[in-house]
Formats: structure tokens, sequence, C-alpha cells
């Protein structure tokens, strides 16, 4: 009895926070429309930056799943006006850290030890902070490890938060909250996943093994013994976050290298694990000093059902695309389109999905793809751009599956853009047998 | 010998008490029962309400020497030595859950500290003082008048609410626990510090003393 009242005491606290935001957007509406009185030429872009510090601002008081929902909005840069893109890919770093006597106190609780006694050293301050956790250095036996810490009550949250998420997501992508509901309850299933760690230690030691044969990528040792549903401890891996390393103007050749390694990752994991690390935020990633790609969080994996790659990726291996029947059959098993849709809706749809994809595949065209060019991503920017403002687009079209699909490869495409990049992106692909059969 | 029977009547106190859910007729009934003589009861207890409290006190006293045999406790700001004295306690209060569970619903609520967490109470306080005096010193918390005096009341308030808040936990690990201290252990040290209220009743002072608002006739 008494905890059900804990629950919505903590949920109001949390709203509050949401009104408050709220409010301020009111004022900055106001705002806007009041120096648009004054100057007809104000721009609606400065409107949307005051609004995205605002929902940013509260939102980083929030941490947990509501700071997760912010990254994830921020990776799909297609859907959101540039301004709130800007402000929450401030998401990918920073959050306030645990005290000190609350770490120790994780591990007298998972280990009956305070850390101290468990390691040779262990550094109480934290080093970086994640969404749902922080990362602690330590030493045992001359090994210098990363110990990961997860925030207390992060799953308990999570739904709470969606909750509260629901109609600023839906404010900001302009559906309806019964369409959004699929979608949400994908993300909230992907978030209680990140939240186990258990889990979490188990993919990332089976998945360091499946990508063992990929050239240029090193994974850190688990050590499963020192780790519990709230702590994961791996080796401590030296290197640098993505920009950090950009700004050490590194060579053409070794940025090719990188993204190389990079596409290879993913392509392997979703053509031939059909499972897949669908965090790539740069935050996930480090430039080890040998020049190799470090890969330090497996918390979000997808896994991809044949339902759903088979059609789906038969547009980036097959030419299907040139096939208008066909593709349309496909978009209707994806449903991009409804049963329900007239002649004029089908044409009017298969013709904008057949651009999206187009778009999408452009890299597989050829054997080779430089990611560098402004051209491809403002081509994408436009059509994410263009989209968003068309009212047949408000509708949620697509099955769930696409959310972290698409998240996870405009991801890639956006770290190989930020990387300039050539790639082969022929290397690891699917068994071309499934289409022709 | 001494401690050997005292252990022994805490032991055979707290198993009775849980498996009858009250507390036993009489001491007579209850030496007799694990074969003591009622003497050798009275030489550590004078009632059943004081082994009660004094198996609070032990836990409260445990819990001061748990921590302060943390290499890191001595490194710690105030506010992480009280942060490390709350979780320690409710670790320690664990091993004693079902007798705090039922010692708490015995005491009953009341406006006043019940008997039994009286000589807990004193000696939190004690430990409470010392943790005070040491951040008024450091400057980490402001010292006001008045009302510095009650800091340590704050932080007996936060103890019964966190042992209250525990008692109805039924979160895994007692995670909620966990967070009602980190939440409720910062904010009051947030009030504790200096704040913008401090800042405001100083200007305040100041705009009293040489502002411009002055009486005419004050001339």
């Amino acid at each position: 009895m008494k905890e059900q009242n804990s629950i919505p005491v903590s949920k109001i606290e949390r709203s509050a926070k949401f009104v408050g935001t709220g409010f301020k957007i009111g004022g900055n509406y106001i705002k806007h429309y009041s120096k648009k009185l004054i100057n007809p030429e104000h721009s609606r872009d400065e409107l949307n930056e005051d609004n995205a510090a605002d929902i940013y601002n509260s939102l980083s008081q929030l941490k947990g799943s509501a700071l997760k929902v912010a990254q994830m909005l921020s990776m799909d840069k297609n859907i959101l006006p540039k301004a709130y893109v800007d402000k929450f890919s401030q998401a990918q770093y920073s959050a306030p850290p645990l005290s000190g006597p609350l770490v120790v106190r994780t591990f007298t609780k998972y280990f009956g030890q305070t850390p101290e006694k468990i390691f040779d050293t262990f550094d109480i301050k934290s080093s970086n902070a994640a969404s749902i956790g922080q990362v602690h250095k330590a030493t045992l036996n001359g090994k210098k490890l990363a110990i990961k810490i997860q925030y207390p009550g992060v799953g308990d949250s999570i739904s709470s938060d969606l909750k509260l998420i629901k109609p600023f997501a839906f404010r900001l992508l302009g559906m309806s909250e019964k369409e959004l509901d699929v979608y949400l309850k994908e993300v909230e299933e992907r978030l209680v996943e990140e939240t186990d760690y258990e889990l979490e230690l188990r993919r990332s030691q089976s998945f360091a093994k499946a990508c063992s044969s990929i050239p240029n990528i090193v994974f850190p040792s688990y050590y499963p013994e020192l780790s519990s549903s709230r702590i994961i401890t791996m080796d401590w891996m030296p290197g640098m976050h993505l920009r950090e390393y950009l700004k050490t103007n590194p060579s053409q050749e070794s940025r090719n290298k990188i993204g190389q390694a990079l596409w290879d990752f993913y392509s392997f994991q979703q053509h031939r694990m059909r499972a897949v690390h669908a965090d790539p935020h740069p935050g996930n990633f480090l430039i080890t000093p040998e020049g190799n790609l470090g890969i330090i969080d497996f918390g979000c994996i997808k896994e991809i059902p044949d339902d759903f790659y088979v059609p789906f990726f038969s547009y980036t291996f097959s030419n299907v695309l040139q096939d208008k029947d066909k593709t349309i059959a496909n978009f209707r098993k994806l449903q991009m389109i409804w049963d329900t849709d007239t002649p004029a809706q089908v044409e009017f749809y298969y013709k904008n999905y057949k651009e999206m994809i187009e778009l999408f595949a452009s890299p597989y065209a050829a054997e080779e793809f430089d990611f560098a060019p402004e051209d491809y991503f403002k081509k994408l920017y436009y059509y994410g751009e263009r989209i968003s403002k068309m009212k047949e687009f408000k509708q949620a079209r697509g099955v769930k599956h696409f959310i972290y699909v698409n998240r996870t490869n405009f991801g890639l495409y956006s770290i190989l853009h930020e990387l300039k990049a050539k790639v082969n992106t022929r290397t690891y692909t699917p068994d071309l047998s499934i289409w022709h059969s | 010998m001494a401690v050997n029977s005292k252990t022994k009547i805490v032991d055979a106190y707290i198993d009775y008490v849980l498996t009858h859910n009250e507390k036993p007729n009489s001491v007579y009934v209850f030496t007799k029962n694990i074969k003591m003589k009622e003497g050798d009861f009275y030489n550590h207890f004078s009632s059943f309400d004081a082994i009660d409290s004094d198996i609070w006190l032990e836990l409260l006293e445990q819990t001061i020497t748990d921590i302060q045999n943390q290499e890191v406790y001595q490194n710690y700001s105030t506010r992480e030595k009280a942060l490390a004295f709350y979780y320690t306690f409710t670790e320690n209060l664990k091993n004693k859950r079902s007798f705090a569970v039922y010692s708490i619903k015995q005491a009953g609520k009341s406006f006043h500290t019940p008997a039994i967490f009286k000589k807990m109470k004193a000696s939190f306080e004690q430990y409470a003082d010392a943790l005070i005096a040491e951040g008024l010193d450091s400057q980490e918390l402001t010292e006001r008048k008045f009302i510095s005096d009650k800091y340590k009341d704050a932080l007996w308030v936060q103890l019964a609410f966190i042992v209250n808040f525990w008692v109805t936990d039924d979160s895994a690990g007692f995670e909620k626990t966990d967070e009602a201290i980190e939440k409720g252990i910062n904010v009051t040290f947030d009030l504790m510090s200096r704040s913008p209220i401090d800042n405001l009743i100083e200007y305040g002072k100041f705009l009293a003393k040489n502002g411009k608002i002055t009486y005419e006739g004050a001339k």
C-alpha cells in the first residue's frame, strides 16, 4: 500500500518539471509572436532554439530514461528541427553524479565489501557519466579497470518517464498519442533491457566474441565475477572520443581506417548476426592510441527479425526498387502502405518512401562510398524537413522495427560523415540467395 | 561470561517476540524458559523495553564504528559522511529487519520520540553534533543564529523518516530507500549550506543600513 503511495510522489515531482517546461515554452511562443509583431522577419529558428534549450534543461535534470530519450531524439536528425538536435546532442555526454557513499553502498550491497577492499585502488570520483550510470576507474593486480555503476531506481522510472515524455514527443513529432504508443512500447522495451546489467554483460561477451574476426576493432575484457545487476567491471580502455580524435587532425588514411572498422562492425551485425548494437552515439566508441576502434557499450541491442530484414534490406542488395509492383508489395509488408489506402495514397507513399529508401541505400550502390561530401547529408536533411511538414506523414507508418534500425543506420552515417571517411561498403554482404528463393 | 549471558538474553528475546509477535509475559517466565536466573536478567536490563532500546543503540554504534573503519570516510565532506552514515545504518538494519519492523510497530506513532529510541537518539545527537561542528568549521555548512542549533534535529528527523520509509519499502534490494537517502540528505545539506536566501538577507541588512530609504524626520 505504502509502496504505491511513493510512486506518484516522485511522478508528481517529475511532472512538475515538465509543467515548468510547458509554461516556459508557452512563454517562448509569446516572445516569438511579440517579436514578430515588431519585426515580421523574426525567424522561427530562434523560437525553436528557445524551446529546445528549455526542454533540454528540464530533461537533463530528470536524468535516467528521459535523458536517454533526449539522446535518441537527437540521433534522429531527420525528424527534428536543427535547433532541437543541437541542444539534445549535449545530452550525449554529462549528467550529475552519484555521491561517493552511494557508490560504496552499491558495492557493499552486491559484494558485501567496500570497493577499496575489492580493488587495489578505486577512484571514488567518477570519471564519466553515462545516461543511466557512471564510470569509475580502479586497478586490480596491476590492471586498469573501468567500473560502470547504475543509478538506483532507473528501471522503475522508465515507464513513468516515458508517459511524461509522451506529450512532448507527440508535439515534436506531431503524431497522435495512440500511434505513438506502438513506438514508445518498442523504446520502453529497449530501455528496460538497458538497465539489465547482467544481460548487458552476457551480450558484451558474446558480441565481442562473434565480432573478433573484424579487423581493427577492439573490445575490453569483462569480469563477470566483479559484476552484478548494478555493476559492470571491464578493462579500462585508453583512447579518445570521436570529437577529441578529430581535433588532432588525423590523416585521411587514419580516418578511413576507423570509418571502415565502424562500417564493418555494423554490416557484420546487421547482415550476419541480425542483431545490432543500436546505440551508435559517439560516446560509445573510443579511438585507441594504436588507431583502432574500441567499442565500450552493449546496453542497447536490437534484434532484427526476418520479416523485417528481408523486405527492408532487399532494397539495398537487390534491384527490387526497379520493379514497382514488388516494391509496393514490400512496402505493404513493412506497413508503409496500408490496405486501406486509396490508389492515390498508394502512389503518393510509394513515391515518397521510394525516395527515402533510395537515399538510405545510396552508400550500398557502389563498392565504395565517400561520406565526406555535404551533398548527401543535405539531401537527407531536406528530405526529412520536407516530409516532416507534410500532413500525410503526421500518421505513424511503418513497423516498429524502423525506430532502432533507422536510428542505427542514420547514426552510423552521421558518424562516418563527421569522420569524413571513405569506406568499402561491400565487406559483409548478406547471403543473397534469400531474395531469389 | 557476562557478555555471553547478555547476548543470550537478546537473542532469546528477539526469537520470542518474532515467534509470538508480542513481548513475554514476565521476566520470570522468560528467564525460566531460557534456563537463567532472573537476577542475571536484571544485571543487564531493567525491563523488556530496555532490550529494544539497547538493540537500537547497538545498531547505531555499530554503524558509526563501521563507517569510521572505511578508509575513504576521513576524506569525505560532511555531506558525504552523513550519506555514508545513513547508507550503512540501513545496511546494518537489514540483518535485523524482522525485529526492526516489529519494534517500530510496537513503538507506535507519537509526536515524541518513543522511549525505546531515546538512548539511540542521544548517541546519534552526539555523532550529529560532531559532524555539524566539523561542517561549520570547514564552512561547508552555514552558521545561522538560532537555526544552526536545530541542524542536528533535522538530521534526526531524516533518520526517523528513512527508517520508516525502509520499513514499508518493498523494492528489490531496498533500492527506493537508497534513492530516499540520496535525495533527502542532499536536500537537507543544501538547506544547511549557504544559499541565495542568506545572500538576500545580507543584502536586505545592507540596504536597511545604507540604503537611500530614510525617514525625512530622522535627519
